[in-house]
């Protein structure tokens, strides 16, 4: 099987080279990490388009100020499964209610279920 | 027989009128909003005075702002006038009731905007006469002059609604305080999560370049304690915007800051948001660490510049910035032993390049020259990192 394709969207670089690490630690392969809601919209704007170019993604929420919610509706308008890391307990995320929801910091656990169950929904 | 009836009727419409001004100051007292306050005074002033209209006017800065009306017709509901061209305004400015029995022979009244309306004669109230905040004006359709028994009843009650608006503002500021107190700590916790999050990645990522546990316990102690100075500037400006030569001078601290001889710094003031000071300190704190291990700082001449500048950007787009103007931050070491291209990519490396520049939309280098190393970091300005608009001393 190949390496799942993952994209990052994350405003603290810091926490994104954790991300990357611990996901190509667990055999993915990093399509691409933004730091900013446009860069990630930029991006899918090809690799939304069929067949993906991607397996899944890991999506901060609150995005240097700005809600990542666009690009979860673009993934989803894909067909591409993600989930949200942050460190809002509780957050507005209507229409998102059913996306899994991983806590900062990051159960690297819990991280490694979430990617497996891309490969399952994909 | 007759007087005596009379005296009888009077003392029932004093009774009747005593009556309405406890259910005033009860309503009144049940109140928690200025609108409300307005609602109770506009329909009981004009039951206690038996005007056709009634006014309650609040004080707003230089201006009487007509708040709320209950009158036979339209009167000034909604509209602002300058203290001194307006009645209440007069009232509230002396501290005194003033009754007018013919306001077209009364100059204090500014006939042009009484003259739409049915008013003929009025009497206007301050609420709290040592130090007005309101007033509570009775109007009247047929010329007259109002009782003394309607102006003390309306003088009662503009005192009762003194204490309703004090109230009512102390509930607003209590609600807001409220409200601030819950959005705080909604703040903290994120902030402590996001902050724990930065630590679980330096462990993780110092863990995965340190050959031995020591090595392990020393480099990420000492990014902990980066991340601690850091903090503790942010706190010293209560998380808003921090100067970026005041993050250099932290980042430096434990080299004595840029009192130390050896280091040059030069550049404009700049404003940074809280996250990118973080971010940035932690850049410019492995620099340091890397100089004081390999670099400049290893030697008693070295030198280490740092200089930053806004620079115009020709925009092709090409550096990450695009067009605009954009931050250029350089970091040059010099004097130190000659530098060599480390063999592998370690996290302070992975950091420098890729930290602070991801984090605002730049780009950094890292150059390996043999006379010393240097970075160079280039961001576009945004709302995370401007010029400071009050200029700054350089040193």
């Amino acid at each position: 099987m190949t390496a799942p394709r993952i994209m990052i969207v994350e405003d603290e670089a810091l926490v994104a080279l954790m991300v990357e690490d611990l996901l190509t630690d667990i055999g993915c392969r990093i399509s691409g990490s933004f730091g900013a809601v446009d860069e990630a919209l930029d991006y899918l704007k090809d690799a939304a388009a069929p067949p993906p170019a991607l397996d899944g993604a890991v999506l901060d929420v609150n995005v240097g100020g700005t809600m990542v919610f666009p690009v979860a509706e673009r993934l989803r308008a894909a067909g591409i499964p993600f989930v949200f890391a942050t460190g809002y307990g509780a957050l507005p995320r209507k229409g998102f209610e059913d996306v899994l929801v991983l806590n900062k910091p990051i159960d690297p656990v819990l991280l490694e279920g979430a990617v497996k169950g891309f490969g399952q929904a994909a | 027989m007759l007087n005596v009836a009379n005296a009888e009727r009077s003392e029932q419409a004093d009774h009747a009128a005593l009556i309405t001004l406890v259910e005033t100051i009860e309503a009144l007292s049940a109140t928690r909003t200025i609108e409300e306050v307005a609602a109770v005074v506009r329909s009981a002033a004009r039951r206690m005075s038996g005007a056709d209209g009634v006014c309650f006017v609040l004080r707003d800065g230089d201006q009487c702002w007509y708040l709320d009306e209950d009158a036979i017709g339209p009167m000034w509901k909604g509209q602002r006038f300058p203290m001194s061209a307006c009645i209440s305004g007069w009232a509230m400015l002396h501290g005194q009731t003033v009754v007018v029995p013919d306001i077209y022979a009364d100059d204090r009244i500014p006939h042009d905007a009484y003259r739409p309306t049915f008013v003929k004669s009025l009497v206007m109230t301050p609420v709290r006469p040592k130090d007005p905040i309101a007033a509570i004006g009775a109007y009247w359709a047929v010329g007259q002059t109002p009782s003394p028994d309607t102006v003390i009843r309306l003088e009662a009650m503009a005192r009762a609604t003194a204490a309703a608006i004090e109230n009512a503002r102390l509930y607003a500021s209590l609600n807001e305080a409220l409200e601030r107190r819950t959005f705080l700590l909604r703040e903290l916790d994120h902030r402590v999560k996001n902050t724990l999050a930065s630590v679980q990645s330096i462990a993780r990522q110092t863990l995965r370049a340190a050959p031995t546990p020591t090595d392990f316990a020393e480099s990420f102690e000492s990014r902990l304690m980066g991340l601690s100075r850091a903090h503790e500037l942010l706190t010293r400006q209560a998380w808003g915007r921090t100067d970026l030569r005041d993050v250099l001078e932290a980042a430096l601290q434990p080299f004595g800051g840029l009192a130390d001889p050896r280091f040059t710094a030069r550049g404009p003031a700049i404003a940074l948001t809280a996250e990118t000071a973080v971010a940035l300190h932690m850049t410019l704190h492995e620099l340091m660490v890397n100089a004081a291990k390999h670099g400049a700082l290893t030697s008693a001449s070295g030198q280490v510049t740092v200089v930053w500048r806004i620079e115009e950007v020709e925009g092709d787009g090409e550096g990450g910035g695009g067009a605009g103007p954009s931050l250029v931050l350089e970091w040059v070491e010099r004097g130190g032993p000659p530098v060599f291209v480390p063999k592998r990519q370690g996290f302070g490396t992975k950091l420098l390049e890729r930290g602070v520049a991801r984090d605002l939309g730049g780009e950094a280098r890292l150059t390996y020259q043999p006379k010393g190393l240097s970075y160079a970091l280039r961001a576009p300005l945004s709302d995370r990192i401007a010029a400071a608009t009050a200029p700054r001393a350089l040193a």
